[in-house]
């Protein structure tokens, strides 16, 4: 398949006077790992939520896994995974409910009980999710998007909530799954982890991607140490757009 | 997986997790005992006009005032609860068009709701069977399919409401205040004050007027209308009253403050419009109309 897993065009969403995201262009190539970076109120959110049909965009195009993510819904969201920011469980469910109804919406026959050993919730398979810590919720979130194998992985903030076991269970995650061919879209602002997983990143910044590349390129091009770190690299880029903005014409 | 698999709808896993919520939780199942003490009315009056079949009747107290009450306070945050909490969007994240969504919350939370409904209907006729004797289960049949087809409806109402408002407390306000005390409770007095507003005379139940236009508003209310159908199958008469008020109404000398086409038209005939079926027309417009507006707002906004 040639089409990327996520390409936007002129990608734009207004709220009233704000401009969350301004005619963002976005390609990420199936197979890779890539680190969508920015502080809050960035547009990250804004971008999971128009990929996912959450909202609908101002103006600008999107496709997904080469579909139109906001009219082919049902066979986008069948090979895209999800785990969303600043989501909630259901209460009353176990989390043996709350796979089954991901697979069985996309038709998928994935063991509960495996896919939940498998992000370390094998013994609360059957526990109501109201028992869960915000830890163990996002190990549910995680196991949730890993339904049916899908193409494209879409983590936003995985980390939130998590002990360091579940911060290598995420980066764990990550490399299997990439290894198994699987494009992941990987949204955080734990600056530090993302370096370690991601194969390329893209830093947004008041709604713009200001700049993209592997974390080498980057060091070499912005005549940073060698040793310098995402983080270094997001505010030298973060900061030049403030300045850029402040400066008087 | 089983060879259907692939041409069951996809939504009727969602509908499926709404319903075995309901089921599993303790609200509808209280609602049905409250709905057995409710409905359990025998009268005098409910005796001599319908004999054993009162048992039936007791079934559209049920589904008059507490029933649509305790329907409305379990379905009115099934969308708009998930999207301010956030587990909206693990169900939007799914192989699901907006659509499919609002169809399997409200077939599945009808379905929730419709077991525990019929239970207490089912109790009240065990009861009825023992006190008053044989009533006819086709027509018991009948008018408990009627309620759950009310069931239906207002589940539908609530789960439209729930899909296009921001926030539970406006959600709670056009449920209870616009639905339920405006086009339940009170419609009746607010009916009169249309009609008088559009230039009828004015009017009280003791002078109902014969005119077509004043019925057919009466009957726009959900409630009316789902015991003017159940009026009709228990064969009392055409009105949306309970079915007690119109036996005293029509068939005894005491009169009361009710509304019957019978008795406002005398010998005229009323307006075809008017025949019971009406009743049934309204539910299904109530059933189809708010969730086909909602639908297209639902399809359109930004929901996270």
């Amino acid at each position: 398949m040639t089409n990327p897993a996520i390409e936007t065009n002129g990608l734009t969403k207004q709220y009233g006077e704000l401009t969350a995201l301004d005619a963002l262009n976005l390609t990420v190539d199936r197979g890779e790992v890539y680190g969508f970076l920015g502080p809050n109120g960035a547009g990250k959110s804004t971008t999971i939520g128009l990929l996912m049909n959450y909202n609908k965009p101002t103006s600008g195009t999107a496709r997904v896994l080469g579909l139109d993510p906001w009219t082919d819904v049902v066979d986008c969201h069948q090979q895209v995974g999800i785990l969303p920011d600043r989501f909630d469980t259901y209460d009353d469910r176990s989390a043996r409910r709350h796979i089954q109804l991901v697979a069985d919406t996309k038709r998928a026959d994935d063991d509960p009980v495996g896919l939940l050993e498998r992000v370390g919730l094998g013994d609360a398979v059957d526990r109501p999710a109201r028992e869960f810590s915000q830890g163990m919720e996002q190990r549910l979130a995680l196991a949730m998007s890993l339904v049916g194998d899908p193409e494209l992985l879409i983590l936003d903030e995985p980390f939130t909530g998590l002990d360091p076991h579940g911060v290598a269970l995420v980066r764990d995650v990550v490399e299997s799954e990439s290894e198994r061919g699987t494009t992941v879209f990987f949204l955080s602002h734990v600056l530090g982890q993302v370096e370690l997983v991601c194969d390329r990143v893209g830093i947004l910044h008041h709604g713009q991607l200001v700049d993209e590349g592997t974390l080498s390129a980057f060091r070499e091009r912005l005549d940073l140490a060698a040793d310098a770190t995402v983080e270094d690299v997001f505010v030298h880029l973060t900061d030049g757009a403030v300045d850029r903005e402040e400066t008087p014409r | 997986m089983s060879p259907l698999a692939g041409t069951r709808p996809r939504w009727l896993a969602l509908a499926r997790e709404e319903a075995r919520g309901l089921l599993t939780a303790k609200g509808p199942w209280i609602l049905a005992g409250l709905l057995v003490v409710w409905g359990y009315r025998p009268t005098y009056v409910g005796w001599q006009g319908l004999g054993p079949n009162q048992t039936v009747g007791f079934v559209q107290t049920v589904g008059s005032f507490l029933l649509p009450l305790g329907v409305l306070l379990l379905s009115y945050r099934s969308v708009v609860g998930e999207r301010t909490s956030g587990s909206l969007k693990f169900v939007l994240g799914l192989p699901l068009t907006r659509s499919d969504i609002l169809v399997g919350k409200v077939l599945g939370r009808s379905a929730g709701l419709a077991v525990p409904v019929s239970a207490a209907a089912v109790v009240l006729g065990i009861v009825g069977f023992v006190r008053f004797g044989i009533f006819s289960p086709l027509l018991f049949c009948g008018v408990l399919l009627a309620t759950l087809l009310y069931v239906v409806t207002l589940v539908s109402i609530a789960t439209a409401v729930s899909a296009v408002t921001t926030n539970t407390v406006r959600a709670a306000g056009a449920v209870f205040g616009g639905v339920y005390l405006f086009f339940t409770v009170f419609w009746t007095r607010f009916a009169e004050l249309i009609y008088t507003f559009l230039g009828g005379p004015s009017t009280g139940s003791f002078s109902a007027p014969a005119d077509g236009l004043f019925f057919a508003l009466l009957r726009l209310s959900p409630g009316r209308a789902y015991r003017v159908l159940t009026n009709w199958l228990l064969g009392v008469g055409n009105s949306g009253a309970p079915y007690d008020a119109v036996i005293t109404k029509l068939e005894t000398p005491t009169s009361i403050t009710i509304y019957t086409v019978e008795s406002a038209f005398g010998g005229q005939t009323p307006p075809a419009y008017l025949h019971e079926i009406s009743g049934l027309v309204v539910l299904l417009v109530w059933l189809v109309v708010p969730l086909g507006i909602a639908r297209y707002q639902f399809q359109r906004g930004d929901l996270v």
